[in-house]
């Protein structure tokens, strides 16, 4: 399975953690963005670490919700 | 447009998140930064977490490196506080002597710990708000000193599970009936208590501390019901101040956090305050509202920032923090002080649970523990809190 990051504008309080954990996929400007793609394993703990709880993961292909 | 520019006082998470958004909106005036400490604005919420464990990383605090404040022009003066401010001239005094003009100042100088009077004598007493605090604080635990600590809030309780991980003793005297007892209430504060009491923490709840035993140094306190305890080493976590006494005579109130409207805006015309030294207008509450805690200054940083730059405010944010303890992530949404009713779904004895606050049936805030995946569905009920409200 290939996931798809989606950032919750609302949710995400710039902490950070997400671009600590996998900077080729996550940046930090105003908050945080998706600037890339990399393995499904970098992806799940970015989203697990997210204090806020702010990152859903879709699958690429049927962009259905996997995470939470 | 002046050569002043913006001046920042202080050098924590809402001053750095303001002179970043600052630049990234388009500002293109000066921007200087006075940080009390001799370095770069760093993240505090590692200082009772992962910079207490046995050999951290102490680089990986700092926000940014140095190419990052070159490459935007961002100013930072190090070892530098404010003083005195004077809103008619425009100008703020330093604890370096000098007298900087401002066209816009930012008020970011964050709080202080309280500290206990009684305590103020003796030597081997600390409180923690800084990495040299956290340092020293590291070292005392890995050398399995035994700690006391006075009060049970987040740095008490992330400092206890820190000094267990350890292999430190660790006594925790609190005056409530249970940890955070005054935000959560009775059941879910005496939950954090059994967590800690399950982790080895002898925690004496609803205890004062009586009498003060030792010479230079503490060496052991006996507590209102007569019950001594012998220690090393005395960590006061009692809250925290705004750093504001510095405003007195400006006209400001001094005696509290600077009181903003929603887009950090003092009484004070080009005046703005941020982070812990402010109170923000909260449009659910319908009042001025202390947060103290790290998601709310950052996004107070950012909001002056697009005050200043004249850019769109961002949407108003739910009122939120998190605590890391025992390898547990503890998560929390909205005002649990307003709930009539706490309903617990899941498993507290498992560390997996949420606890969901309501009032007049409708839910106000929830204290979400080891099930990150909850957090974006509370989010969604909790959304009509962030709504205006005429109450």
């Amino acid at each position: 399975m290939t996931l798809v990051p989606v950032i919750d504008a609302n949710a995400c309080s710039a902490h950070g953690d997400c671009e600590d954990i996998a900077p080729e996929i996550f940046h930090l400007d105003d908050i945080a963005e998706v600037i890339g793609t990399g393995p499904d394993e970098l992806m799940r703990a970015a989203a697990e670490a997210c204090p806020s709880g702010a990152i859903t993961l879709l699958d690429a292909d049927t962009r259905e919700q996997v995470y939470p | 447009m002046g050569t002043d520019g913006v001046v920042i006082a202080g050098g924590g998470l809402a001053a750095q998140r303001c002179a970043e958004t600052l630049r990234r909106a388009g500002y293109e005036g000066r921007i200087r930064v006075l940080c009390a400490e001799p370095r770069a604005p760093y993240d505090r919420p590692p200082l009772s977490k992962e910079m207490l464990g046995a050999s951290p990383d102490e680089s990986a605090v700092g926000f940014r490196g140095q190419d990052f404040y070159e490459g935007r022009a961002i100013e930072l003066v190090l070892d530098t506080r404010a003083t005195a401010l004077d809103p008619v001239a425009q100008r703020l005094r330093t604890s370096a002597g000098e007298e900087l003009g401002y066209e816009q100042l930012v008020i970011a100088t964050g709080s202080a710990p309280r500290t206990l009077p009684a305590f103020a004598p003796y030597e081997n007493v600390s409180t923690l708000r800084t990495l040299e605090d956290a340092r020293r604080l590291r070292e005392l635990l890995h050398a399995h000193a035994r700690l006391l600590i006075v009060g049970a809030g987040f740095i008490g309780q992330e400092v206890a599970a820190a000094a267990r991980a350890a292999g430190a003793p660790v006594t925790v005297v609190e005056l409530e009936p249970a940890p955070l007892h005054g935000l959560l209430g009775a059941e879910i504060g005496g939950w954090f208590a059994r967590l800690h009491q399950e982790e080895g923490v002898e925690l004496l709840l609803g205890r004062t501390i009586a009498t003060i035993h030792g010479g230079r140094r503490v060496e052991a306190v006996t507590l209102d019901d007569g019950r001594r305890i012998e220690a090393d080493h005395v960590l006061l976590g009692v809250g925290v101040s705004p750093d504001v006494a510095w405003l007195e005579g400006s006209g400001l109130d001094a005696s509290g956090a600077v009181p903003v409207d929603e887009r950090g805006r003092t009484a004070l015309e080009n005046v703005y305050a941020a982070g812990d030294a402010a109170a923000f207008f909260d449009p659910f509450l319908g009042r001025h509202a202390y947060s103290g805690h790290w998601e709310s200054a950052g996004r107070q940083g950012a909001a002056v920032a697009h005050a200043i730059a004249d850019a769109p405010a961002a949407p108003p944010a739910l009122s939120s923090f998190w605590s890391d303890q025992y390898g547990t992530r503890i998560q929390y949404l909205g005002h649990a002080r307003l709930a009539d009713r706490v309903e617990v779904d899941g498993d507290p004895g498992a560390r997996d649970f949420v606890a969901l606050y309501s009032r007049d049936g409708m839910p106000v805030a929830a204290l979400v523990v080891g099930r990150p995946k909850a957090l974006p569905e509370l989010r969604e009920r909790l959304a009509h809190l962030t709504e205006r409200t005429t109450a």
